[in-house]
């Protein structure tokens, strides 16, 4: 395992954002870090601390205004929109707090949309779909609309989604935000099952109680990482 | 990409809103339906108005007095046409020549019963009468033995005032100039439009119009048939040649008559209805824009809307092309169905129109294939900058939205 490079590797990466003519908000002030394969890690911190724009980072959703930005060793800050909009469909499984699944569409529908931006022929996505909804056992809800089911469905749905690409990595952004306790942590048992059977997940959380159930905990204040504990 | 797929996502986002749906369409299907309502209506008249004219046949000309040019500019009509052309031309030997049918016209008033109504009453000879093949309702024609009898022949509405509706006049007589005619027969158009002239006019042989109630030889104009068709133009430069010599007009003067055929006629028809059709359909095309504009802002109210869903699928692997030809799926979807419906609106509106107008349903075959093309050209030219704008959202900023 050792001899892979790490999914993610951030050296010194820096985000400003410019909020008026001559102001600038630095929302990451020098991150440096490494995902490995096979980790859990929970990125925690106070709204503000950045969490959000490290996670965007990290899912070539935004690139670093300085610094290095790998992606299994390829530096992706390079990268055109399309080559990233690969990475995302290829390379990592999103998890969000809300507005996980397009509206309208049925759940099948849903799980089966990044296969279509993938080129996988229509059988093969239907196949591989039902195959994700039945591994979170909520196949039943195949040709629900997504918006006539509860918010763990919904989440189990998200996770089904994030999975069919079988990608490096996982990235869930407060995944249990808007769910009873109960719900949250059966997701966030499903989280640790994945990660038992070797997905790597990274989990963005404020929530104490939820990042217990990684087992890495990296604690950013001002856009600096304060502690990195396993 | 399969579009397979994001059509049916389309067809499912514009039903989630039906009614702002049906209204962004609306402009578009008034567009549409006016195009193709115009554009049959146009050809149906065309038609009824080629059918009106075939019926005189295609085989002949007509030479008449004056100069279009001369005419236009003040220089009056010169010299008239008289029967003296009519028989040159007969005896000019001019071998394609089949009939020589002379028309003079005049407007008297005809009186009987104590009525009086003023008339044209046209000179026509047994000849003239065939080619212009007026309908007997009652009585006969005339004949080469009515020549130079004091006889008339009633279009149906000058019978129908002078004798009242359903009355057979034949056998009676009516008065012109303060003469007596007798009635020989009452005719009325074959065709309801063309020569529809004769149902509120009189005819009386030609030599009677001349001698007694004209009291000179001009004609109104000449109708000539000729054998073949195909020789028509050569006929007619001949005609026209020798009555150029016949009416000494020197080389290099203007003709002092005019030699005008069916098909120049039909042409002219033609390109003036072209025109209108053109025209009108120049304006319903200003509606089109207008849907466009509409659908334009519509889709631009949808891309705000959606801006969370649209960092969804970016965030899934969505490329902007994509997200591009997803909205453009959508607005071309909008204005294919509006210009669908438009169509179907156009056509019932045609047939309805042409039935009640009594012209030859006629549904404009190519006008449903352009009015197709144009729609979904609209849907391409309106939704493109909508589309543009939605797939070059940053995921980021589309995620962020609220």
């Amino acid at each position: 395992m050792s001899s892979e490079p790490p999914i993610i590797q951030l050296i010194n990466v820096t985000k400003k954002y410019q909020i008026a003519d001559d102001e600038y908000y630095e929302a990451l002030r020098g991150i440096s870090l490494k995902i490995k394969k096979g980790e859990f890690v929970a990125i925690m911190g106070p709204s503000g601390s950045g969490k959000s724009t490290l996670m965007h980072i990290m899912g070539a959703l935004d690139t670093a205004t300085t610094g290095k930005q790998l992606f299994k060793d390829k530096d992706i800050a390079l990268y055109t929109n399309d080559q990233l909009a690969d990475i995302r469909n290829k390379e990592i499984g999103f998890v969000f707090q809300a507005f996980n699944l397009l509206p309208r569409t049925t759940v099948l529908k849903n799980v089966e949309r990044p296969m279509l931006y993938g080129g996988i022929p229509a059988t093969e996505r239907t196949k591989k779909a039902m195959q994700m909804l039945e591994q979170m056992q909520i196949e039943s809800k195949a040709n629900n609309l997504s918006n006539t089911i509860s918010g763990g469905q919904i989440q189990r749905v998200a996770i089904a989604r994030a999975l069919v690409m079988d990608p490096s990595l996982i990235l869930a952004d407060e995944p249990t935000g808007n769910l009873d306790t109960k719900t949250a942590h059966e997701i966030m048992s499903l989280f640790q099952t994945l990660n038992e059977k070797g997905h790597t997940v990274v989990l963005i959380t404020h929530e104490e109680d939820i990042a217990k159930y990684a087992k890495r905990h990296i604690r950013l204040v001002d856009g600096k990482i304060v502690s990195d504990k396993k | 990409m399969e579009y397979k797929e994001l059509f049916i996502s389309a067809i499912q986002t514009l039903r989630t809103n039906v009614v702002r749906t049906a209204l962004t369409m609306l402009g578009v299907i008034i567009g549409i339906s006016s195009v193709i309502l115009i554009a049959s209506l146009g050809q149906s008249s065309v038609k009824f108005i080629t059918d009106q004219l075939s019926q005189f046949g295609t085989n002949y000309f007509q030479v008449s007095p004056g100069n279009n040019m001369r005419a236009a500019f003040g220089g009056g009509s010169g010299k008239p046409l008289t029967v003296d052309d009519s028989d040159a031309i007969k005896s000019a030997g001019i071998s394609n020549i089949e009939t020589v049918a002379p028309m003079g016209f005049a407007s008297r008033a005809i009186s009987a019963n104590e009525t009086t109504k003023t008339t044209t009453i046209y000179g026509l000879t047994p000849e003239g009468q065939v080619m212009l093949k007026p309908e007997m309702v009652f009585g006969e024609g005339m004949t080469h033995d009515d020549k130079n009898n004091k006889v008339i022949v009633l279009g149906i509405d000058v019978a129908e005032d002078l004798f009242g509706e359903d009355t057979d006049p034949v056998g009676l007589s009516v008065k012109v100039d303060d003469q007596k005619y007798r009635v020989i027969g009452v005719s009325k158009s074959s065709g309801g439009f063309i020569g529809g002239f004769f149902n509120s006019a009189a005819t009386v042989p030609l030599e009677v119009l001349s001698d007694l109630i004209r009291g000179d030889d001009d004609l109104f104009e000449i109708d000539i048939s000729v054998a073949n068709t195909d020789l028509l133009d050569e006929t007619m430069d001949e005609v026209e040649l020798f009555l150029r010599d016949e009416r000494n007009i020197k080389d290099g003067e203007d003709n002092d008559f005019n030699l005008v055929s069916f098909k120049e006629s039909l042409g002219i028809i033609e390109t003036v209805t072209g025109l209108l059709t053109t025209l009108i359909i120049g304006v319903s095309a200003i509606s089109l824009v207008v849907g466009g504009v509409g659908i334009m802002n519509i889709m631009l109210v949808s891309v705000a809307e959606r801006t969370r869903e649209i960092g969804l699928l970016k965030s899934i692997g969505a490329k902007e092309k994509d997200i591009l030809v997803q909205f453009l799926i959508e607005s071309v979807v909008i204005t294919v169905s509006g210009g669908t419906i438009g169509i179907i609106i156009g056509v019932v509106l045609a047939m309805i129109v042409s039935l009640i107008a009594g012209l030859p349903v006629i549904v404009s075959i190519p006008w449903i294939f352009i009015a197709l093309i144009v729609s979904s050209g609209i849907g391409i030219l309106f939704g493109l900058y909508p589309a543009k704008r939605a797939s070059r959202l940053s995921p980021i900023d589309a995620l962020r939205n609220e």
